[in-house]
């Protein structure tokens, strides 16, 4: 039996529904030797913006039970450069290029947006307004529905490259802000970035991280991740990216079932790089099993009809 | 080449109450690995602890596939790793990172280890002491107490001239590593050709391996530790600060690195 896992995020054809996340795979070339580049969904990029970051100082990381901190502070070499040096390595071929894009002002998120826009490697655009780690990391506009309606409608406008906006966990209701990007003209959301978190080192008696705060992934999250994409299924008419934890196919199946057309996986590629494939192979096989002939069929099926 | 693979322990060896040598089958990355490279393991296939660990190359044989790890206990991770019993398997990530780059022949070298960084030593005093014009090696190993002076047979074997020296005297001489590599590095000054200094160890310890050769206008290279996501690059989350003044303000210890020219980092900003 052949299943037909391709999937349709926002007019974005992807011949497979499993993507990397944002800041777990770099521009793809570092895991060019374990990883048959070919075979992703979609490659999602570090976020970029306008001038270049040098992130925040270390210690960045640090590990948590099933999870882990991180802190990156957005460090990126900037537009220009991502453009002259990262952009034509990305790419390969038949696999869509999906850029994250972060801003400490609505200008800057538009400037970053259009020059992108203009780029032919560029499939998509996704709005990073969830970032935890930095003070002006956008996740100020992705806390508050209004801020989140203007931001999105400000890019809408110079882009028509298929938007993807990036939704925060660190709010108290999700639907009103997935509802305000969708409104605001966003064609696929994704669901979810990092829980805000923080460890503290007893022997030193001070934060583990340099900047105190970090943002926890890994199977930790997850239940709170396939809970997030069960509301915004619930509450938009969009396609949803589904990530947080993932690990195994059954765990992408958990954010299929729950309404995500697509998944990424993240932290598990730091566990084991081959992730990626592994979970491909077990989607496909479970939907052989059970007799689906097209995956789509199974987004949102755990929904009662 | 990176390779992951799932590597079975073929030996395991308690060297102290504290240090277990393991030798895993893991040809394509013992074909590869140079001195100062390193793999990155998975300890447990558990989601806790969920992250790998990174351990040095302390010795590839190429014609057996065998690699050989030198494993201090100090958590969870490295507990995990050094109670792997004959037949366990781990998964494997490597080579990696950016090893020691070797001298120009005829240079003399000074190997300054600390604790547990005597395993990449090893490794580059057998490179060092087996290449086509052999080196002068002179070898300093440093740690608390003869306890933690961990195979340091092995690495004298190769060294033209050795000195061991614990903090409480309990073995060799008394104080610290970097004392006697002040005295080496004195008396070495009127030579035609300065030595090059080759380091790895705990972080203080290589502060002052930096800041003496610094002093002594000699070329040093340092092995540095940090916490590691990916271990390939990807993350950024193993990063400390460069001195440079072209090129990012922090650099991957897991692909710049681990090994860098003392002068490149800025020690003042050192996280410890
Ligand atoms: C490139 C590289 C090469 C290494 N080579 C060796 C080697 O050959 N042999 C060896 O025994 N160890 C080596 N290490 C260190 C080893 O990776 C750590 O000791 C190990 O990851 C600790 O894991 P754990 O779960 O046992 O400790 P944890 O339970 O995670 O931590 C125990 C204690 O160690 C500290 N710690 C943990 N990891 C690090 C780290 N990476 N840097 C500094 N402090 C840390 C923690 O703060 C804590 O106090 C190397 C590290 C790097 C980066
Ligand atoms: C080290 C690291 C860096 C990240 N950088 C970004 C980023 O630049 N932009 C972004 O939108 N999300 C970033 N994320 C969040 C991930 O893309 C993802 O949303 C989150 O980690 C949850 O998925 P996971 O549990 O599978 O890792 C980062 C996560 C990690 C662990
Ligand atoms: S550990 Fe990920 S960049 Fe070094």
């Amino acid at each position: 039996m052949s299943v037909d896992l391709s999937v349709n995020l926002g007019g974005l054809l992807l011949a497979n529904p499993v993507m990397v996340a944002s800041g777990t795979f770099g521009y793809g070339t570092e895991y060019a030797d374990l990883v048959d580049l070919s075979s992703l969904g979609a490659l999602v990029t570090k976020a970029v913006t306008l001038e270049s970051r040098e992130g925040n100082p270390p210690p960045r990381i640090c590990e948590t039970p099933a999870g882990m901190l991180n802190a990156i502070g957005l460090q990126n070499p900037g537009l220009e450069a991502f453009v002259a040096d990262k952009l034509p390595t990305l790419a390969a071929p038949g696999v869509p290029v999906i850029v994250n894009v972060a801003g400490a002002s609505l200008e800057e998120y538009v400037a970053v947006a259009e020059r992108l826009s203009a780029h032919a490697s560029v499939a998509a655009l996704e709005l990073n307004i969830s970032c935890p780690n930095v003070a002006e990391g956008g996740m100020h506009y992705g806390v508050c529905p209004q801020s989140t309606r203007d931001l999105v409608a400000a890019v809408r406008s110079v882009s028509r490259l298929p938007l993807i906006v990036k939704l925060s966990p660190n709010v108290t209701a999700i639907q009103p802000i997935a509802q305000a990007a969708v409104e605001a003209g966003a064609d696929v959301l994704s669901v979810t970035n990092t829980l805000l978190g923080m460890a503290i080192d007893v022997e030193r008696q001070c934060p583990v991280l340099a900047n105190v705060t970090g943002g926890l992934s890994g199977p930790a999250i997850r239940p709170v991740a396939v809970r997030l994409v069960w509301e915004v299924f619930r509450a938009v008419r969009v396609p949803i990216i589904g990530l947080g934890g993932i690990m195994t196919a059954r765990d992408a199946l958990e954010f299929i079932l729950a309404g995500a057309t697509a998944v990424a996986v993240g932290t598990a590629s730091f566990v084991n790089p081959r992730t990626v494939g592994e979970v491909l192979c077990g989607l496909r096989a479970y939907c052989e099993e059970s007799g689906v002939t097209r995956l789509a069929d199974l987004v949102g099926a755990a929904h009662p009809s | 080449m990176i390779t992951s693979i799932s590597a079975r322990v073929e030996r395991r060896e308690q060297v102290t109450p504290v240090h277990v040598l393991l030798r895993v089958h893991a040809p394509e990355i013992a074909a590869d690995a140079q001195p100062g490279q390193f793999v990155h393991l998975r300890a447990s296939e558990a989601y806790d602890p969920l992250l790998r660990r990174p351990f040095s190359v302390m010795r590839t044989e190429a014609a057996t596939g065998a690699l050989d790890l030198l494993i201090q206990v100090v958590g969870r991770g490295s507990r995990l790793v050094a109670d792997a019993v004959t037949g366990a398997t781990f998964d494997l990530l490597g080579p990696l990172g950016v090893g020691f780059p070797l001298p120009p022949p005829g240079t003399p070298v000074s190997l300054v280890a600390g604790g547990v960084g005597v395993a990449p030593l090893i490794f580059l005093a057998e490179a060092l002491s087996s290449a086509a014009s052999p080196y002068e090696i002179t070898g300093l190993f440093g740690a608390r107490t003869a306890e933690f002076l961990c195979c340091w047979t092995e690495f004298a074997g190769r060294c033209t001239r050795f000195t061991a020296v614990t903090e409480d005297g309990s073995t060799g001489q008394q104080g610290l590593v970097t004392d006697f590599l002040a005295q080496h590095l004195a008396a070495q000054a009127s030579r035609r050709v300065l030595p090059t200094v080759y380091a790895c160890g705990p972080l203080p310890m290589l502060a002052a391996v930096a800041h003496l050769c610094s002093e002594h206008e000699v070329t040093a290279f340092v092995s540095l530790e940090r916490w590691m996501g990916c271990g390939v690059g990807a993350c950024l989350g193993c990063v400390v600060p460069s001195a440079r003044a072209e090129g990012p303000r922090y650099v991957r210890v897991c692909k710049d690195g681990p090994v860098f020219l003392a002068g490149d980092l800025d020690w003042q900003a050192m996280p410890e």
